[in-house]
């Protein structure tokens, strides 16, 4: 659970703030939605698992993680909890409080949305690279007593205007590697589907 | 009679000093209200399980601590804590999680995960739909929250174990952690937990005192740091203080009213020092022979017995004041012919209010026989001091300074006799009639035992905020489970919280707590472990294996199949609470309790706890609320009974015409007192209907006082009905100002009445003299 709320703390932090060009911090009311590709690399398996699909990232609201191979799941994360469905059918919904880190999640998120770096630096230390074409920033856990910060390595993200790929490694030897394609920002309005997603009641 | 007084001396003397040597020892005060209520379950066990469940929930205290700057509540939630656990006022202090609290957690649950399924799960294999959980792992494995490695892959493939932990019972549900603080944020403000068990009796003065003196020193120094930070309080330990407080403060106040009132009055009236002091010596004879008596016999004192004991031996007042009223008397030149002329009166009164006050033994409850033996000792006490030293220590000459009193006095008597005030009469009386009629419309009768705590308005809108931020329910009632060891409860509570579950989703109830919920008994770890082999390994594991590209032999089994059992909890987990529900599991049988909460429908869940062989409902509040409706029922019988023992003196006294009019006064006064009452808002409770013994006892007194007395003295005796009204509605009458319900209910009733009773008492008196008079007036 840390690791993907890492992601997408990260995916947040980097647009508002991945410094050298022209980012567009997101604003209320802002949505950026595109394709991922994940590929989890676990010691001990024979071949990666390797999933792809799409995501809708709303600033204050909250993401959609839709998977469509190797099959279709749809993961939704908001400030009420977390809801992961298979083919059209529930099957976990967990209120936020049922979910340690939820909530400081979501102070690193709001944080970071609003340039806002301390929340980051509090649990991570932050090295920024600068490259043609793409920028990079790699993420150090602080020395913390928190485990679930502990199992992390470290985080790599690079992008452009937008971030492009993560790398996350963990201290077992796993790691994985998430690449987001044709991304839009936009302040469109959310379908109504997504709408409906993203307000469903608290578990 | 002189022998008497000596003999008397010698008792007042011997109450004295045992009272003075009980006090220097230190006497212990009661506050806790239930300790007034009889012990009506003599199950011991039943006993047992509510003195253990009171304890469990009753030495509970949640702060929650609350500041707009989350660092500044959580510095103050850390200082607090820590003033907390260094005190020895207050255990299991608990602050900050520690960090590796979850896994703490899933590492006590682990080794037994083989037989542990949510109740979803299991319905899940039940029923064959063994697909959606490998749906699930398989989201969770690809997913973005995927945590899952191949350790955990080999030793739980499912995942099972994270779906247990995940729904394990939390008491305050809408609490998370925030870096290692159960934590929750509103619009504004951030608020932290701080959680902690009182030591020591919740209900005990000194320990209440003790607690909330470390509390508030810790919050005093807090404050000069953060002046702005909220701290919210939960927990019956600051109702009862406050309660107790309110119940002391009450009772000094109301003493030092009735006592300068009293003093003013008699000062007033009788223009002359020694009549204060002879009142004050029989009132203070009956105070220290009453207090010493009910040390004796009880050991200890209710402080709601004392503030109500005390006030009703003012009743004796009236018999003093009926006395030192025939001073005015200017044809009785002495002091034994003026007791012997007002000694037939207060014979009576005090015979008729002493059977009020018997009657009030009658009633088991162990408050009221404090109240009844602490008011009767006193009230006999004061009686045997007003015949015996009244009369040797006052003065022979009669007071010559009372005409205009005397004729104010008896004003009221030429109201009901003279024909002048005919119209007034008849406006009165339909007024009375009318007011009777509006409350009868308004009279509600009401036995909530809730009524009995004095709810601070402040803690109650504490308590609400701390439920609305948290999550927290609680309800006083809760199943007790009895069976024949361990593991027969915990399948006794297997099938009874399937049923639970069914009623909280049809809405019946909100919640519950059980062991079970925690660790299941082994007959179900046996057979959870045989559905997760037989409808999930058996069918799924290979494909599922072969999916993620893992071989099929890859999982590891613990080598022997181990159940868990509530010893597995470890002393120092926050799970070890749940324990505590298990309150006897020895081989002589098992108990367990099982905590409910918001429980809206109670006759549904009775009849749910009636349906499992060895369970039953237990509703400590709702026992004593139906309780105190049966009391109110028969304190009304008792009342009539009452009047009953009292028919045969009075009949003795005046035959049977003559009873009827010394009827008239009390009649009135206790048929119209609760229903004025009413108007005022009041409900007619248990307080009401006890009050009104005693309404009947003084109605009783004025009639007779009434009664007795011969034309040329009635002024003399209404004036000591005079004095002795307004002194019981200085002593009673306050009483209705007090915040403690029952109490005000008991004063206002008793107001009402005596104010009733001594308006219409003149009816009593002999119709020739009130005709004689008329005649004269003409």
């Amino acid at each position: 659970m840390m690791r993907a709320l890492v992601a997408l703390a990260i995916l947040a932090v980097t647009v508002a703030a991945a410094p050298p060009r022209q980012v567009h911090p997101l604003g209320n009311g802002e949505v950026i939605a595109g394709r991922f590709v994940q590929e989890r690399h676990l010691s001990g398996l024979a071949a990666p698992l390797r999933s792809e699909g799409r995501f809708v990232l709303a600033a204050g609201r909250g993401l959609i993680w839709r998977g469509e191979k190797p099959f279709a799941t749809v993961t939704v994360l908001t400030p009420a909890g977390v809801t992961q469905s298979v083919d059209g059918k529930e099957v976990q919904r967990l209120p936020a409080s049922r979910v340690p880190f939820l909530s400081r999640f979501y102070q690193m998120l709001s944080g970071a949305l609003a340039g806002d770096w301390t929340a980051m630096e509090h649990d991570f230390t932050i090295d920024r690279q600068e490259g043609e074409p793409r920028w990079t920033i790699v993420l150090h856990p602080r020395s913390s007593d928190d485990p679930a910060s502990a199992q992390l390595q470290s985080i790599t993200v690079t992008g452009d205007t937008l971030v492009e790929g993560v790398e996350i490694h963990r201290a077992n030897g796993d790691w994985e590697h998430l690449t987001f394609l044709d991304q839009v920002l936009s302040s469109a309005p959310l379908s109504a589907e997504d709408a409906q997603l993203l307000s469903a009641p608290p578990p | 009679m002189k022998i008497a007084g000596v003999i008397w001396l010698f008792i007042v003397a011997v109450a004295t000093v045992s009272l003075l040597v009980r006090l220097h020892d230190g006497v212990q005060f009661q506050s806790d209200l239930f300790a007034l209520l009889p012990q009506e379950d003599r199950d011991p066990a039943v006993q047992r399980a509510k003195e253990k469940a009171g304890a469990l929930l009753g030495q509970r205290i949640i702060l929650l601590v609350g500041d707009e700057d989350r660092a500044n509540a959580r510095s103050a939630g850390a200082e607090l804590a820590a003033a907390l656990a260094a005190s020895d006022v207050a255990s299991a202090v608990t602050y900050r999680l520690p960090p590796d609290g979850l896994r703490r957690i899933a590492e006590i649950f682990f080794p037994y995960r083989r037989g542990l399924l949510t109740a979803a799960d299991r319905s899940r294999l039940e029923e064959g739909r063994g697909r959606e959980i490998v749906a699930r792992a398989l989201a969770s494995v690809y997913g973005p929250a995927g945590f899952a490695d191949a350790a955990l892959l080999q030793r739980d493939p499912f995942l099972l174990m994270a779906t247990f932990l995940a729904a394990l019972p939390t008491p305050l549900p809408r609490l998370a952690p925030d870096d290692g603080v159960l934590s929750v944020r509103d619009d504004t403000k951030t608020y932290v937990l701080v959680a902690a068990q009182l030591s020591g009796d919740t209900f005990a003065l000194a320990a209440q005192d003790h607690f909330i003196q470390i509390l508030g020193a810790a919050e005093e120094k807090l404050r000069s740091r953060l002046p702005d930070v909220e701290i919210l309080r939960f927990g019956t330990v600051f109702y009862a203080h406050a309660g107790a407080a309110a119940a002391v403060a009450e009772t000094s106040d109301i003493s030092i009213v009735s006592l300068i009132g009293t003093v003013i009055l008699v000062l007033a009236v009788f223009r002359a020092f020694r009549p204060l002091w002879l009142t004050m010596l029989a009132i203070g004879v009956g105070v220290v022979c009453a207090f010493a008596a009910s040390l004796w016999i009880f050991g200890t004192l209710h402080v709601a017995a004392l503030l109500l004991g005390v006030s009703l031996i003012g009743i004796s007042l009236d018999y003093c004041l009926q006395y030192l009223s025939a001073r005015f008397d200017a044809t009785a030149n002495t002091p034994w012919r003026r007791l012997s002329r007002v000694l037939p009166g207060i014979s009576l009164g005090i015979a008729t209010t002493l059977i009020g006050y018997v009657t009030l033994l009658v009633a088991p409850f162990p408050g009221l026989r404090q109240v009844a033996v602490f008011s009767a000792v006193g009230l006999v006490a004061s009686f045997i001091t007003v015949i015996l030293w009244l009369p040797a220590l006052d003065a022979s000459q009669p007071f010559r300074h009372g005409r205009r009193l005397l004729v104010a006095a008896d004003w009221l008597w030429s109201f009901w006799g003279a024909p002048r005030y005919r119209r007034p009469r008849l406006v009165l009386v339909g007024l009375a009639v009318l007011l009777a009629v509006a409350g009868a419309s308004v009279f509600t009768v009401d036995d909530d035992v809730r009524r009995l705590q004095t709810i601070s308005q402040d803690l109650k809108r504490q308590e609400e905020a701390i439920r609305r931020l948290t999550g927290l329910s609680g309800a006083t009632e809760f199943l007790l489970l009895r069976a024949a060891d361990g593991e027969a409860a915990l399948e006794t509570e297997e099938v009874l919280l399937v049923r639970l579950d069914e009623a909280r989703q049809e809405g019946a109830l909100k919640g519950y707590q059980a062991l079970a919920q925690v660790v299941p008994s082994i007959a179900r770890q046996r057979a959870d472990g045989a559905l997760v082999r037989d409808k999930l390994n058996a069918p799924f594991l290979a494909e599922y294996y072969a999916q993620l590209g893992m071989p099929a032999d890859a999982m590891i089994e613990e080598a022997d199949a181990r159940f868990l059992v509530p010893a597995a909890i470890p002393d120092d987990s926050p799970l070890a609470a749940l324990r505590q529900l298990a309150i006897a599991d020895g081989p002589a049988g098992a108990m367990h309790l099982v905590l409910l909460s918001g429980v809206a429908d109670r006759d549904e869940v009775k009849r749910l706890a009636q349906s499992v062989p060895g369970v039953r409902l237990i509703d400590p509040a709702g026992d004593v609320t139906r309780l105190l409706g049966d009391y109110r029922r028969r304190a009304v019988l008792l009342l009539g009974l009452s009047l009953l023992f009292m028919m045969p003196v009075v009949i003795w006294r005046y035959g049977w015409r003559g009873s009827l009019r010394v009827l008239v006064a009390p009649t009135v006064a206790v048929v119209l007192a609760p229903l004025l009452v009413a108007l005022a808002g009041i409900p007619f409770t248990f307080f009401g209907a006890m009050a009104l013994v005693l309404v009947l006892s003084i109605g009783f007194d004025y009639a007779v006082f009434c009664k007795e007395t011969d034309p040329a003295q009635r002024p003399v005796t209404m004036l000591g009905v005079w004095l002795a009204m307004v002194t019981t509605l200085l002593s009673f009458g306050l009483l209705a100002f007090s915040r403690v319900f029952a109490v005000q209910a008991f004063g206002a009733t008793l107001l009402v009445g005596t104010l009733l009773a001594f308006l219409v008492a003149p009816l009593t008196g002999d119709s020739s003299t009130v005709r004689a008079r008329m005649i004269r007036e003409k």
